[in-house]
């Protein structure tokens, strides 16, 4: 394995100071912040550079690094300096390590840990198991060392959780010193990115093409939702932008959130003679239209 | 064998004292009073022993302990940066539920 180019990752030539360091550290980290930035990659990118940083910011951890570097050994942060500590499913931080060397007082209660759970939506109005591999830190008890271990949570997400929540395992986080309970882990749920539907809370959002004349005419449609078909009924004289409210079709709980259709209207192409001769039909008969002059009723 | 663990679901109305908050986010209970004094958390009670927080205050105080560590940002930088992710928050809702979610991202 190819050792890492921490001082390629943060962007700072070998040379760079302690300060410059911090600051391409702060500018990078702003930059791919997953919670701000835009880009696909970014908590991949963030997790990098945060490795990085947790080398490069300490002057004793750089010197090491430095002359792993020069020797062409491969490097492997310890497990204490930070590096490492991962969750295989999700992404989670936690100061577990430091605080394990940090502090001796006996008796403490482990700190609570923090994993993403990404599930998709239908699995939301469901349930869902999900097996969860977290990698922690633990004492080998014959030799005293720490060794990263691999932990499997098998885990029952309830029906009716939605992105943002969290869902608490009593006693799964990081083990206590001493005599003190283990903390708790908590997951944050999010969603895949779903091709048709958009959850906001537990009300959820779909397109609904129509053509023309279902939208002016109304009609009865089949539609899939996440827990099965329903037909919807389309109103006549339904514009683009019109919702409608499938009430308590969202997300289950108590309440449950409703389902909302989002109407958009779809042109279809002329091509045959036929279909040339029906727009020229329909131009005859609305020709007093003109789609550029202010439309009652239609206000954004 | 691993049995299949059931947890239980922080919801809007579990509310978090103080210390439960800080337990669960990692953050001080000095940084957490800091964001209340500057709005960016809103709890429920007049001093810090009465304090209830509702369920999303959790992942509000893990982006603001996120903000004050990686970024050094200072509480008054934690709360407008809050506020500005917020509207953010609100116009791509907006976007979403006309259908413009091509443009409004999937977070």
């Amino acid at each position: 394995m190819k050792n890492k180019d921490y001082y390629q990752i943060i962007g700072v030539p070998r040379t760079a100071t302690q300060e410059e360091i911090k600051l391409a550290y702060r500018k990078l980290a702003r930059k791919y912040h997953p919670d701000v930035s835009q880009d696909a990659d970014a908590e991949l990118r963030f997790k990098e550079i945060g490795e990085a940083n947790a080398v490069l910011k300490d002057l004793e951890k750089r010197a090491a690094y430095d002359l792993a570097g020069e020797s062409g050994q491969e490097f492997q942060p310890p497990p204490e300096w930070g590096g490492g500590f991962d969750f295989a499913d999700g992404n989670g931080h936690s100061d577990f390590i430091d605080s394990l060397f940090g502090r001796h007082s006996a008796d403490r209660r482990g700190q609570d840990q923090h994993a993403k759970v990404e599930i998709a939506l239908e699995e939301a109005y469901s349930g869902v198991g999900r097996s969860i591999t977290l990698r922690v830190p633990a004492i080998d008890e014959q030799t005293g060392r720490v060794a990263m271990q691999e932990r499997v949570l098998n885990v029952r997400i309830p029906r009716g959780m939605h992105a943002g929540q969290h869902l608490r395992l009593t006693g799964q986080g990081e083990p206590g010193t001493g005599k003190g309970a283990a903390g708790d882990l908590y997951l944050e749920i999010a969603f895949h990115a779903h091709a048709r539907f958009r959850a906001e809370a537990r009300d959820v959002f779909m397109d609904l093409p129509l053509a023309p004349w279902e939208a002016v005419l109304g009609c009865t449609l089949p539609v899939d939702l996440p827990e099965g078909s329903v037909n919807i009924t389309i109103p006549a004289g339904s514009v683009a932008g019109r919702q409608l409210r499938l009430k308590g079709r969202g997300i289950p709980g108590q309440p449950p959130g409703d389902l909302y259709a989002v109407l958009s209207v779809v042109l279809p192409q002329a091509v045959s003679e036929a279909e040339i001769q029906a727009y020229r039909s329909m131009a005859q008969a609305f020709n007093s239209f003109n789609p550029r002059s202010p439309m009652k009723g239609n206000s954004l | 064998m691993n049995n299949i663990l059931a947890g239980s679901v922080i919801e809007e109305e579990n509310c978090l004292t103080l210390v439960e908050l800080c337990a669960a986010s990692n953050a001080s209970e000095e940084h957490v009073i800091s964001w209340v004094i500057e709005g960016v958390l809103e709890p429920v009670g007049d001093t810090p022993e009465d304090w209830q927080f509702p369920g999303h205050a959790l992942r509000r105080t893990r982006l603001a302990l996120s903000f004050a560590s990686h970024l050094e940002i200072n509480p008054p930088g934690v709360a407008l940066a809050l506020d500005l992710l917020d509207q953010i928050a609100v116009l791509k809702a907006r976007l979403r539920r006309t259908g413009f979610h091509s443009f409004a991202g999937h977070r």
